[in-house]
């Protein structure tokens, strides 16, 4: 299958701070893809290097055939992304807000789309609040919003779960894996591993800007164990070394 | 946070370089004397300490939504009233004077010190370079607690700033009236330098802490209890706007501006109130300008001061929300720089206001034109240097330098030709140009780098 994601001897160094080291891994089409790690391992780093959001200082990536360092805008109007923090503009309400993403991603019909995914997502009695004066979940809610509403092929997000109650989670939930076997990608960061264990079809473990694994889940299953135990045993390992 | 952004040494330097244009420009003040009594450039420097005072003392509207947005750091200490023993209000108070002690050391000590340290060579008494040091403080605090008091006010109740802010400018018409003399020769910290008294000190310092004080009392850290709601009014602006480049950003940024009282707020304590003091100010100088000399001068002021709305419209988000988007820090600056030009409209009518009511018709033209194409330079001049964080980045020295030589340069030059025939003030237009290419060069410049705030 074609890789809609690769990345080699990828590095970004932040002053002292190594956030990347030469990371190679390669994501096939219509995988869920988990990045594993601890905090501070480098997740968000790799996602805002693959969306072109930072440089990186070494090594290439490809996104969908495009170099996100040369062409980030390239990339973004691609895929669908969701930050690691949610931080729609204050003072627009939910509704403006994907108003605004509709009319930067010359979106048509944006109120139609926009009125699906209140409805998703259970939050249509929020879309003319403002931004700042919605809860966290509901903000999460937004952030997913928009980064699907303009259905791409390739959606990268972090930490999508957090903030969601158990049966949002579970609407979330679904939805990627829905999406997933309609032939799109995935590339979803977490350190929730029962979640990546449940849904992802391949993992990458990173532990200070290092990636340790990268594989099918179903190879760690093979081996007898559970994806929490090896991570965890890979990590402290790695740890050491 | 300052010094993490630009390393600690180029933040160092920044009242080094205060101390060193001072120090210097002190020698020339035999020079400056024999074009204006020296008792007019003592009261520039109180007018220009106030209105410093004026910029940093909006305190007053720094309720939660501004601790959100614009001090992260700031944020966890103001909230720290939630897990730990201490009022929010106590803690605000804190935070303000430790502010004030900022600008003090960062502004008012090094100039203070630099004409202190030339005084044995300038022939100006230590003990007079030393009273300058401390009535230019108390100017620069006088101003800060006036825009603390009144923004404070503003936010409890409109209202109230508003009869505030009427009754002092009808008290100052009917002095200037009943007297025919300038109210502005009443401003406490320049009284105190023309002739000392310990009484007057107390007073002057009693004025300032009963303001203080009263700001405190007055500030509301609560934000609003609830939810804001609005119709859809973005899609809407965006399309009328849509004959401009990028209107959903300048749409956003009106909207932005215009909910969170931030864009009131910044016209009053930014612009009109100093603009209007300046005014009083600036006046006493008309002796020693030519005829149209006071509009030409005013007119400069308010093109800087109107070159700082593009501050306005940039403090109000990082690149951070745009990340997610097909949006580059390029396509950002060009929205942030349409919004600012659509706002020039306020500047625009300011002082097409003033120039028809104190210099008549005829100067009402030159005087707008110049005022803006001094500010949309000013402003290319901060969109090259600064990027997205001109509020932040103009502390780093070697930005401020740059800044100040790029923009003395085009004052002087419009100053001296303007002065000769105000009709020569539409030489001002040829800015356009430079900040035409300032501009295009400040978006190449900054999409080559990692956007801040993310």
């Amino acid at each position: 299958m074609a890789a809609v994601i690769e990345t080699c001897g990828l590095s970004k160094v932040y002053g002292d701070v190594t956030a990347l080291d030469s990371v190679s891994l390669s994501v096939e089409k219509g995988a869920l893809f988990g990045l594993l790690g601890p905090n501070g391992s480098g997740k968000t780093t790799m996602i805002k290097v693959l969306t072109g959001q930072v440089r990186p200082t070494g090594g290439f990536a490809k996104v969908l055939g495009l170099d996100p360092a040369k062409d980030g805008v390239g990339v973004r109007e691609r895929v669908g992304i969701i930050p690691e923090q949610e931080s729609p503009p204050s003072f627009l309400s939910a509704m403006e807000y994907l108003e605004f993403v509709g009319a930067v991603r010359k979106i048509p019909d944006i109120a139609e789309k926009a009125e699906k995914w209140f409805d998703i997502l259970e939050f249509g009695d929020k879309k003319n609040v403002l931004c700042k004066d919605l809860s966290r979940g509901t903000r999460q809610k937004l952030m997913f919003a928009q980064a699907f509403i303009h259905e791409p092929v390739l959606a990268l997000i972090d930490e999508p779960l957090i903030n969601l109650d158990p049966l949002m989670q579970d609407v979330v939930k679904e939805f990627l894996s829905d999406y997933v076997r309609k032939g799109n990608t995935l590339f979803l960061s977490t350190h929730i591993l029962e979640v990546a264990e449940e849904i992802c079809s391949a993992v990458a473990i990173l532990h200070r800007g290092r990636l340790l694994h990268a594989g099918p889940v179903a190879d760690v299953r093979a081996h007898g164990e559970h994806l929490p135990g090896f991570f965890l045993s890979l990590v402290r390992k790695g740890g050491h070394a | 946070m300052h010094s993490t952004m630009f390393g600690s040494v180029s933040f160092a330097l920044f009242p080094v370089m205060i101390f060193g244009i001072v120090f210097m420009g002190s020698f020339l003040l035999p020079l400056l004397s024999a074009a204006f009594p020296a008792g007019d450039l003592a009261f520039l420097a109180h007018a220009t300490f106030l209105l410093l005072g004026f910029m940093v003392g909006g305190f007053g509207l720094l309720g939660n939504e501004m601790m959100n947005r614009r001090f992260g750091q700031a944020s966890l200490l103001v909230y720290s009233a939630r897990s730990l023993p201490l009022s929010e209000r106590s803690i605000f108070a804190h935070f303000v004077v430790k502010d004030i002690f900022y600008y003090f050391f960062l502004w008012v000590l090094p100039f203070g010190a630099g004409y202190i340290a030339a005084s044995p060579f300038s022939g100006v008494p230590l003990s007079r370079a030393l009273l300058l040091l401390l009535t230019l403080s108390l100017s620069f605090l006088l101003g800060l607690c006036v825009v603390f008091l009144l923004s404070s006010l503003y936010v409890r109740s409109k209202t109230a700033c508003l009869l505030a802010v009427v009754f002092l400018g009808v008290a100052a018409g009917i002095y200037t009236f009943w007297s025919g003399t300038n109210p502005a020769l009443l401003f406490p910290p320049y009284l105190l330098y023309s002739a000392f008294s310990w009484m007057a000190f107390l007073a002057t310092a009693l004025a300032i802490a009963v303001l203080f004080a009263a700001s405190v009392v007055l500030f509301s850290p609560e934000g609003r209890s609830s939810a804001r709601t609005y119709r859809r009014v973005l899609g809407r602006l965006a399309k009328m706007l849509s004959f401009l480049p990028d209107s959903p950003i300048v749409a956003k940024d009106l909207l932005d501006l215009a909910r969170s009282g931030i864009g009131i707020g910044q016209t009053l304590f930014s612009f009109l109130i100093p603009l209007v003091v300046i005014w009083f100010f600036l006046s006493l100088l008309r002796g020693s300008l030519p005829p149209h000399g006071l509009i030409i001068i005013f007119s400069l002021t308010t093109g800087i001061i109107a070159s700082t709305i593009y501050t306005w419209v940039t403090e109000f988000d990082s690149f951070g929300p745009y990340s997610c988007l097909p949006v580059s820090v390029s396509t950002l600056i060009a929205g942030k720089m349409t919004t600012f030009l659509v706002l020039q409209a306020l500047p625009a009518v300011f002082i097409g206001t003033v120039a028809t009511l104190s210099s008549g018709p005829e100067l009402v033209a030159p005087v707008i034109v110049l005022c803006l194409s001094i500010s949309v330079y000013a402003a290319g001049v901060m969109a090259y240097l600064c990027g997205l964080s001109p509020s932040v980045l103009v502390y780093d020295v070697r930005v401020l330098i740059t800044y100040l030589v790029l923009d003395s340069v085009a004052l002087v030059l419009l100053a001296a030709v303007s002065f000769a025939n105000s009709l020569y003030a539409f030489l001002s237009l040829f800015l356009l140009v430079p900040a035409y290419i300032l501009v295009r060069a400040a978006r190449a410049r900054w999409d080559a780098r990692d956007p801040a705030g993310i």
